[in-house]
């Protein structure tokens, strides 16, 4: 059960009795799975938790037994753990309905080992033993199309007409009624569910809008993240248009989803120091660093997500950081008092929020507890660097970051061998059925990538 | 699922072996042709081919996008992902039959026949590829103790064991489908679907499939 207090996320306690109430957690690839229940049901099983089949870790987007590794005991015929809602995160999600997070528990009162929140909350206490508390936000990068979901079904998600227009146009406030009323309906929701965001604006490309949920801790931050996933897609269903988080959409730009992250003990920020990055920044440094070619399989989950990968384009593609150095992979914002934190920007928008999370939790923890020391910064551009230059490239495919991260020991020793071989297995059949299925590598951007993963992650 | 015959390793193994290059970080057709191409080098299988043919062969999979060129030069063979030049010859296959060809070759016939006649080596007999698996897919974290195979051949069932342990794994069918399974001619879950029986937990079937990728794909 949660030991955390109750998030600033959650909205006000509910007024009225709820016909039923909405279960919810993510499975592996990041988007909330769950079922709805009666208000007796559910009395029935707050405590106790809910029967859920292992099969909810164990199907891939599209619906095949996802195969390749030794399951660990608690997975074998399709046997069944419990997800126990964390009543601190119960809401009333619209008039009627409640809605609750939970998290995955084996029968015998263990977390489910890969369950993705229980993972976040592992490495925040891990942190906070340390003696620091993470405080974590998020920009997330979304495209909205016109077409109905159904008109997008119809076409194989392809050649849709971008909301707002056909121009991509970062910061401009000229744009039209109906891109501004879907994102005013966003951000009316996310008010009265009591999750804090900070700002949103269009973005590079056509149709594409960046939302900025407010700083939180880890697990408060992950709920709201995928809530605000669910909450932008029912919106697009209310108003008949669309909208994917697919890291690349279009053979446009692609979207991302940058992590902020900072570090306080007894309310003063650890990352600052009066003249630049911290000791305990660059021990963060350090180890995000070390475990970024490992971390890119969390952060880049997709085929697609590689598709992003462009020199010049916005994403980074090399291993590198750099004070507010924005083509480098982690941008250190230093010298602020209150603003001084780490930019990581490797993350696609298709990611699992709480897996990525708990990716670059597991590199701050890994630096501060051993030390590491942060290699020298890119004061350049880290784009386009000659092979000479002493900085590696980001894993480029999802194969060469599957061997990252079956390789990296520091990351196994901090997420757990369990879900590396889980994570790096359900990987390689992800490859695997993309390159036997239909999906075509020399394409701009694969019919089966689009039908895989333009609804879902 | 074709049939093939059986034969085992002869002189022709011991000759000076063609050299077989595939792409860093290649696609699963392009690893599959390597593999393939690989044990009909090791068994001696059409070394006129491999050894001495010349050309370059486009090979496509007759349902999906899966595609790569094979470039035969002086006894050096690199198979190389994807179609981006003209080709002396083009082969439509059937990438879960074993590369059965689903339409007539294009362009040079004689190259063409040659490189298909080499992508389909003879498979060795159920007992000798079976013990071959059991070696190169052991060291899977998971994979169980011991396999159990049985072969329900023309004289009855014949049984082999691998291995020694409180976990088995069971594994039934003809001598071709377990034949085609352990050397990685054929993928485990389709074969699944035509006859190949299994005896053991969801769990098992999980990790023998990244056993069938290991011998079918070399991932």
């Amino acid at each position: 059960m949660s030991e955390h207090t109750r998030p600033d996320s959650a909205g006000p306690a509910p007024s009225a009795p709820a016909k039923a109430v909405r279960l919810e957690a993510t499975g592996h690839d990041g988007s909330f799975l769950g079922k709805t229940v009666t208000p007796a049901k559910f009395a029935s099983g707050r405590e106790s938790g809910f029967a859920f089949a292992d099969i909810l870790f164990a199907i891939d987007l599209g619906d095949e037994f996802v195969f390749g590794d030794a399951f660990p005991d608690w997975r074998g015929n399709l046997y069944d753990i419990s997800m126990i809602p964390d009543m601190d995160t119960l809401v009333r999600w619209k008039p009627g309905l409640d809605a609750v997070i939970g998290d995955y528990w084996l029968r015998d009162g263990r977390p489910v080992p890969i369950c993705p929140r229980n993972m976040v909350r592992r490495l925040a206490e891990h942190l906070r033993e340390l003696g620091y508390s993470a405080t974590v936000a998020v920009e997330i990068e979304t495209t909205l199309f016109e077409e109905s979901v159904q008109q997008a079904r119809a076409r194989g998600y392809r050649d849709l007409t971008p909301l707002g227009g056909a121009t991509g146009a970062t910061y401009h406030l000229a744009r039209s009624k109906d891109w501004v009323d879907y994102l005013e309906a966003v951000t009316d929701r996310l008010d009265e569910l009591g999750i804090a965001w900070e700002a949103w604006t269009d973005e590079a490309a056509a149709g594409q809008t960046e939302l900025n949920l407010a700083p939180a801790d880890p697990v408060s931050l992950s709920d709201s993240w995928a809530r605000t996933k669910q909450v932008m897609r029912e919106v697009a269903f209310e108003q008949d248009h669309t909208v994917t988080f697919m890291a690349k959409p279009t053979s446009g730009f692609g979207q991302g989803a940058h992590i902020n992250l900072s570090l306080h003990r007894d309310g003063a920020n650890q990352f600052y120091a009066p003249d630049g990055p911290s000791e305990v920044m660059l021990q963060a440094v350090g180890g995000l660093m070390a475990t970024m070619a490992g971390n890119t399989l969390l952060a880049l989950p997709q085929i697609t997500s590689y598709r992003r990968l462009v020199d010049l384009s916005g994403p980074p593609t090399t291993i590198s950081w750099g004070v507010n150095n924005k083509t480098a992979a982690v941008r250190a914002i230093a010298g602020h008092p209150k603003y001084s934190r780490l930019e990581y920007r490797l993350p696609g928008s298709d990611v699992n929020p709480y897996y990525a999370l708990a990716g670059v939790l597991a590199g701050v923890v890994a630096g501060i507890e051993r030390r590491m020391q942060a290699p020298p910064q890119v004061d350049d551009m880290a784009w386009c660097l000659p092979d000479d230059s002493g900085i590696e490239r980001i894993p480029d495919s999802i194969t060469k970051a599957i061997a990252a991260l079956d390789g990296d020991a520091v990351l196994r020793e901090y997420l757990g061998d369990e879900f590396v071989d889980f994570w790096v297995a359900s990987r390689r059949w992800e490859w695997m059925e993309f390159h036997t299925k239909g999906g075509d590598p020399y394409a701009e951007l694969s019919a089966w990538e689009s039908r895989r993963y333009f609804e879902f992650p | 699922m074709t049939e093939a015959p059986t034969i085992t390793p002869g002189m022709d193994a011991r000759r000076a072996p063609a050299r077989i290059e595939i792409d860093e970080d290649a696609t699963p057709v392009v690893r599959l042709l390597g593999r393939t191409l690989r044990d009909a080098i090791r068994i001696g299988h059409a070394p006129e081919v491999l050894d001495h043919g010349g050309g370059t062969v486009a090979v496509r999979s007759h349902n999906t996008p899966q595609a790569a060129t094979v470039t035969l030069h002086g006894g050096a063979v690199t198979v190389s992902g994807g179609l981006f030049a003209p080709a002396d010859a083009t082969l439509v296959v059937d990438l879960e039959a074993r590369f059965s060809l689903a339409q007539d070759p294009d362009g040079d016939a004689e190259l063409a026949r040659g490189l298909h006649r080499a992508l389909r080596p003879p498979l060795p007999a159920w007992h000798e590829a079976a013990e071959s698996f059991w070696k190169a897919t052991r060291g899977i974290r998971g994979i169980p103790d011991v396999l159990v195979v049985v072969a329900h051949g023309p004289d009855g069932p014949q049984e082999a064991r691998f291995g020694a342990g409180p976990v088995a794994y069971r594994m039934a069918g003809t001598p071709d489908a377990l034949a085609g399974v352990f050397t990685g001619a054929d993928y485990l879950l389709t074969s699944l679907d035509s006859g190949l029986r299994v005896q053991g937990t969801l769990s098992q079937v999980s990790v023998m499939t990244a056993a069938s990728w290991k011998v079918r794909f070399d991932v």
